[in-house]
C-alpha cells in the first residue's frame, strides 16, 4: 500500500458520524476540545457582560444602574464564570483537549467517553447555574461565599443551594479532566517519548491537572457542609452548636489558592509553546522550567491562609503562611527570567501570538509585585477587601492567564481552521486589549489604596474615587472593544485568511507536524521523538515518512494507540481506543436530574435518578472495545 | 525498517493487548505488557481524588474538634468502639480475596476468580447490611442536626458506607462480566476494582479510627 492508501485507510476508521450526531456522540478530543471552546466563549461573553455592567454603574459616584442585591449578584456570578466557566475550561478543556494528544504523538486522550462525558457535566453545569440567574435566584454572596452570610438564615431562598451545586456539578467534571490529562500525559505519549523530551506544554497541563485533582475535593468537601447546613440542618459552620465560620475560609482556600496557579500554569505552558515558536530558539533552562512548572502548584497548596490574615489567625500561623507566599515566588520567577533570556537570546519577532506572551509577562510581573507586598501582614490587613487586591487579582487573571489564551487562540488558529489570521488587525487587537486593561486594572490599585471597598454597589461622591472609577471604566469598554477586533479578525481569517499550510510558524512540537485542521486519527505514523521540539527535528520527521510508506508505526488494525510507561516511554502495549458513544451525554443528563432534585428537596425522586445513573454506566460499558 | 524500534521494543512485539479474547490469550498478552493498565492509572486517580475528599473531611473532623470544648459535647453519646472496629477489621480481611482474585484471573483461572469474588462480596454485603442498621439505630440517639460533632460524625462515617457501596456495585458488576469468561478488559477490571477495595478497607479504617478517637 503507498502512504495515501494508508492515509484513508485511518480515516475511514476513525471517522466520526456526519452531522450533529457526530458532534453529540464525539470522542475525538479534537472535537470536545471545539465543543469547549465554544461553550466558554458564551460564558465568557455572560461573565463580560456581567463585569461591564458593574463597570458601568461604578463610572460615576451615586449611579443606580442597577440596585444593591441584582449587583451582588453581578460580582458574583462574575467572579464564578470568569473562573469556573471561562478560564479552567478554555485552558483545560479547551486549549488542553485539542492539543495536548497532538503534542504527546497520541491519536486520542486516554478515556474518550470521559473525556466527552466531561464536556457535557460542565455544559450541564453552566446551564445549571446560570439557570439560577433567569429564575432571579443568582448566586450573590460573592465567590468565595463567606459564612455565616451564605447560611440560611442570612441568605433564605435557593441562591446559595444553585451555588453549592454548581460548583460541586462542574467540579465531577474539572476532576474527571484533570485525571483523564494526567494518565494521558503519562501513558499515552509516543513510544521513546521520556519525560525529558515532553513539550513544557505538558508539563504545565500536567501541573494543572495534579493541581485540580487534590484542590477540587477541598471545594467539593465545603460545599457539600454548607448544603447540608442550609439544607438538612447541620451545624458546621454554625458557632453557636459547635461548627466554625472559619472551617469555611480554610476549606476553600485550600483549593482557592491553588486554583490561581491552576488558572495561571496552563498560561505558563501557551507561553512556553509560542517563545520558542518566534524566537526559534529552545527555550532557556528546560529542566528548570519543567520543574518550576510543578513546583508553583505544588508549593501553591501550602500558602492558602494568606487570603485570611484579617481574621484573626495566631502569630505563628499568619508569619508561616507569609513565609510559604515568599517561597512561591521563586519558581515563578525562574520562568519569567528563563523566558526573558529565551527572548534575548533568541530572534524574536514580535507577531501577535508572541506580543500577547510579551503583555502577559509583563502584567504578571507587575501582579506578581503586588502579590509580594501582600506578605507584609500589616499591609495586608490595610488592604484586605479593597480594590486594591481587585487590581492584583485581575493582573494576575486577566494578565496572566487570559492574554496567553488570547495569544494561544492567534497562534494555534491556523492549526485548528487551516486559515491565517490576518496580522495588522491582530496586532492592533493587541495594543487596544493591553491599553484597555491597564486603564481598567491600574487605577483600582489607586482607589484601592485610598480606601475604595470592594463589592460595593456605589459609593458616594466628595471621596476623590469618580476620576479614577471612570478611567476605569472607560478601560473597560476599551477592552470589549479590543477583544471584539480579535474575534470579528478571527471570524474574518477563518472565511477569508489565506491558506497556512500544516506549519505556518515553524513550530516546535509534534502538531505542527501533521496537516491543518489534522486529520481525525491525528498522525498516520506514530511519531518519533528524540527532543522536546520534535517539528526541529528533521531527521526524525523524514524517517516518519519512511515509515509511512512502508506502512511501519502506521497501526491502522483498528483504532490503535499505542501506550507507554509512564516516564521512560517504553512502549508497553497497543489498544483498541473505544468509538463514538451516546453514553457520555446520557450519564451526563441523569447526573444534571439527579442535581435539579437535590435542589428541591426530592429526596425519593433522587434515588431513582441514581438508579438512572447506574443503568447509564452499565449502558456505557455494555460493549468493550474489541466488541465494538 | 521492518524491525524499527519505537520506545525500546519493536512494533511487531509490542501486545496488541485488547484483542484477547479468552482466558488464556488474555493472560500472554498480560503478561507481554510493560507495567499496569491505563485503567489502573485512572483508578490510581479517582483513588487520590477520593482520598483527598476524606482528607479534608478528617481534616475538618479534627479542626473543629481543636476549636470546641467538649468532644462530644455534652449529653451527645459517645461511640461505641469493640463492634464498629471489629467489623472495620473484617472489611478490611476482604482486601485478601480481592487480591487473590486480581491474581486468579491474571493466570487465567477464571473459576476461582469468580469463587473468589463472591467470598469478598459476600463479606462487604454483611458489613453494609450490618452498617446501615447500625447507622440508623444511632440516628434514634442523636442526629446530625444535633451539634457540629454530630454532624461531622455522620457525614463522615456516611461518606464511607456509601464507598463501600460503590465497591459491592463494581463487584456485582464484575461477576456479571466475568460469566461470559474473561477478555483482557475484563482482566484490568479485576485488577482495577481490587485495588478500588484495598483503598475503600484502608479508608474504612483510617475513618473507624478516626470517629473512634474521641473515646481514647
Amino acid at each position: 500500500m503507498s502512504a495515501a492508501a494508508y492515509e484513508e485507510r485511518l480515516e475511514r476508521m476513525w471517522r466520526s458520524r456526519p452531522g450533529v450526531l457526530g458532534w453529540v456522540m464525539t470522542t475525538d478530543h479534537k472535537r470536545i476540545g471545539l465543543l469547549y471552546f465554544w461553550t466558554t466563549l458564551v460564558l465568557f461573553a455572560a461573565g463580560g457582560a456581567e463585569a461591564l455592567i458593574m463597570r458601568t454603574q461604578l463610572i460615576q459616584p451615586n449611579q443606580h444602574v442597577v440596585g444593591p442585591s441584582t449587583y451582588d449578584e453581578l460580582f458574583t456570578m462574575h467572579g464564578l464564570t470568569m473562573i469556573f466557566f471561562f478560564i479552567i475550561p478554555m485552558t483545560t478543556g479547551a486549549f488542553g483537549n485539542y492539543l495536548l494528544p497532538l503534542m504527546l504523538g497520541a491519536r486520542d486522550m486516554a478515556f474518550p467517553r470521559m473525556n466527552a462525558l466531561s464536556y457535557w457535566v460542565f455544559l450541564a453545569s453552566g446551564i445549571f447555574v446560570y439557570t439560577s440567574l433567569f429564575l432571579g435566584m443568582a448566586p450573590n454572596a460573592g465567590w468565595f461565599d463567606y459564612v455565616p452570610l451564605a447560611n440560611a438564615k442570612f441568605d433564605p431562598g435557593h441562591a446559595i443551594d444553585f451555588y453549592c451545586l454548581g460548583i460541586i456539578f462542574n467540579g465531577i467534571s474539572s476532576s474527571l479532566t484533570a485525571g483523564n490529562f494526567i494518565v494521558t500525559i503519562l501513558k499515552m505519549r509516543a513510544p521513546g517519548m521520556s519525560f525529558n523530551r515532553m513539550p513544557l506544554f505538558c508539563f504545565a497541563f500536567l501541573a494543572a491537572s495534579w493541581g485540580l485533582l487534590f484542590a477540587l475535593p477541598s471545594l467539593s468537601a465545603d460545599t457539600i457542609f454548607l448544603f447540608l447546613d442550609r439544607n438538612v440542618g447541620t451545624h458546621f459552620f454554625d458557632v453557636a452548636k459547635g461548627g466554625s465560620t472559619l472551617l469555611w475560609q480554610h476549606l476553600f482556600w485550600i483549593f482557592g489558592h491553588p486554583e490561581v496557579y491552576i488558572l495561571i500554569v496552563p498560561a505558563f505552558g501557551i507561553a512556553t509553546e509560542i517563545i520558542p515558536a518566534f524566537t526559534q530558539r529552545r527555550v532557556v533552562a528546560f529542566p528548570l522550567v519543567a520543574v518550576a512548572e510543578l513546583l508553583v502548584v505544588f508549593i501553591g497548596f501550602g500558602v492558602w491562609a494568606h487570603h485570611m490574615f484579617a481574621t484573626g489567625m495566631p502569630t505563628v500561623t499568619v508569619v508561616f503562611f507569609a513565609a510559604a507566599t515568599a517561597v512561591v515566588v521563586i519558581p515563578s520567577t525562574i520562568q519569567v527570567f528563563a523566558w526573558c533570556m529565551t527572548f534575548i537570546t533568541g530572534n524574536a519577532q514580535f507577531k501577535t501570538p508572541l506580543l500577547f506572551i510579551a503583555g502577559f509577562i509583563f502584567m504578571f510581573v507587575a501582579g506578581g509585585l503586588t502579590g509580594i507586598m501582600f506578605l507584609a501582614v500589616p499591609f495586608d490587613q490595610q488592604v484586605t477587601d479593597t480594590y486594591f487586591v481587585i487590581a492584583h487579582f485581575h493582573y494576575i487573571i486577566f494578565g496572566a492567564a487570559v492574554f496567553p489564551i488570547f495569544g494561544g487562540l492567534y497562534f494555534w488558529f491556523p492549526k485548528v481552521t487551516g486559515r491565517l489570521y490576518f496580522e495588522l488587525p491582530g496586532q492592533i487587537s493587541f495594543w487596544i486589549i493591553f491599553v484597555g486593561t491597564n486603564l481598567l486594572f491600574f487605577p483600582m490599585h489607586i482607589v484601592g489604596l485610598d480606601g475604595m471597598l470592594r463589592r460595593n454597589y456605589t459609593y458616594p461622591s466628595g471621596l476623590g474615587w469618580g476620576p479614577d472609577n471612570l478611567v476605569e471604566t472607560i478601560g473597560s469598554y476599551i477592552t470589549t472593544i479590543g477583544i471584539v477586533v480579535l474575534l470579528a479578525n478571527l471570524v474574518v481569517s477563518y472565511f477569508r485568511g489565506p491558506r497556512a499550510g500544516p506549519d505556518p510558524w515553524h513550530g516546535a512540537t509534534l502538531e505542527w507536524t501533521i496537516s491543518s485542521p489534522p486529520p481525525e486519527y491525528n498522525f498516520a505514523v506514530i511519531p518519533k521523538v528524540s527532543s522536546a521540539y520534535a517539528n526541529w527535528d528533521d531527521a526524525d520527521r523524514e524517517e516518519d515518512r519512511r515509515k509511512l510508506a512502508e506502512g511501519v508505526m502506521v497501526l491502522d488494525q483498528g483504532h490503535e494507540q499505542p501506550v507507554s510507561s509512564p516516564v521512560d516511554g517504553w512502549w508497553a502495549e497497543i489498544v483498541e481506543m473505544p468509538h463514538d458513544s451516546p453514553w457520555p451525554i446520557v450519564l451526563a443528563l441523569a447526573m444534571a436530574v439527579v442535581f435539579v432534585l437535590l435542589l428541591l428537596h426530592l429526596w425519593l425522586g433522587m434515588c431513582f435518578a441514581l438508579a438512572g445513573i447506574v443503568l447509564a454506566l452499565l449502558g456505557w460499558h455494555g460493549a468493550e472495545p474489541q466488541e465494538s | 525498517m521492518a524491525d524499527y524500534v519505537a520506545g525500546g521494543v519493536p512494533e511487531r512485539l509490542v501486545p496488541r493487548t485488547t484483542e484477547a479474547r479468552n482466558a488464556g490469550d488474555a493472560m500472554t498478552l498480560a503478561g507481554r505488557r510493560r507495567g499496569p493498565s491505563v485503567a489502573f492509572w485512572g483508578m490510581a486517580t479517582v483513588v487520590a481524588s477520593e482520598a483527598t475528599l476524606f482528607g479534608t473531611f478528617i481534616g475538618s473532623y479534627y479542626y473543629l474538634r481543636f476549636s470546641a470544648l467538649h468532644w462530644p459535647p455534652p449529653g451527645t453519646p459517645e461511640p461505641r468502639v469493640v463492634v464498629p472496629l471489629v467489623m472495620a477489621g473484617v472489611l478490611a480481611t476482604t482486601s485478601l480475596p480481592m487480591q487473590l482474585a486480581a491474581i486468579a484471573a491474571r493466570r487465567a483461572r477464571l473459576w476461582s476468580a469468580r469463587a473468589l469474588l463472591v467470598w469478598a462480596l459476600a463479606v462487604q454485603c454483611g458489613y453494609l447490611a450490618y452498617e446501615i442498621h447500625d447507622y440508623v439505630d444511632q440516628l434514634h440517639r442523636s442526629a446530625p442536626q444535633d451539634n457540629a460533632y454530630s454532624s461531622i460524625y455522620y457525614t463522615l462515617l456516611g461518606a464511607d458506607h456509601v464507598h463501600v457501596a460503590i465497591g459491592i456495585l463494581l463487584v456485582v458488576w464484575l461477576l456479571w462480566k466475568l460469566l461470559r469468561g474473561l477478555t483482557m478488559y475484563r482482566l484490568n477490571a479485576v485488577q482495577v476494582i481490587a485495588f478500588y477495595w484495598h483503598a475503600v478497607n484502608l479508608l474504612t479504617l483510617i475513618v473507624i479510627g478516626v470517629l473512634l478517637s474521641v473515646t481514647l
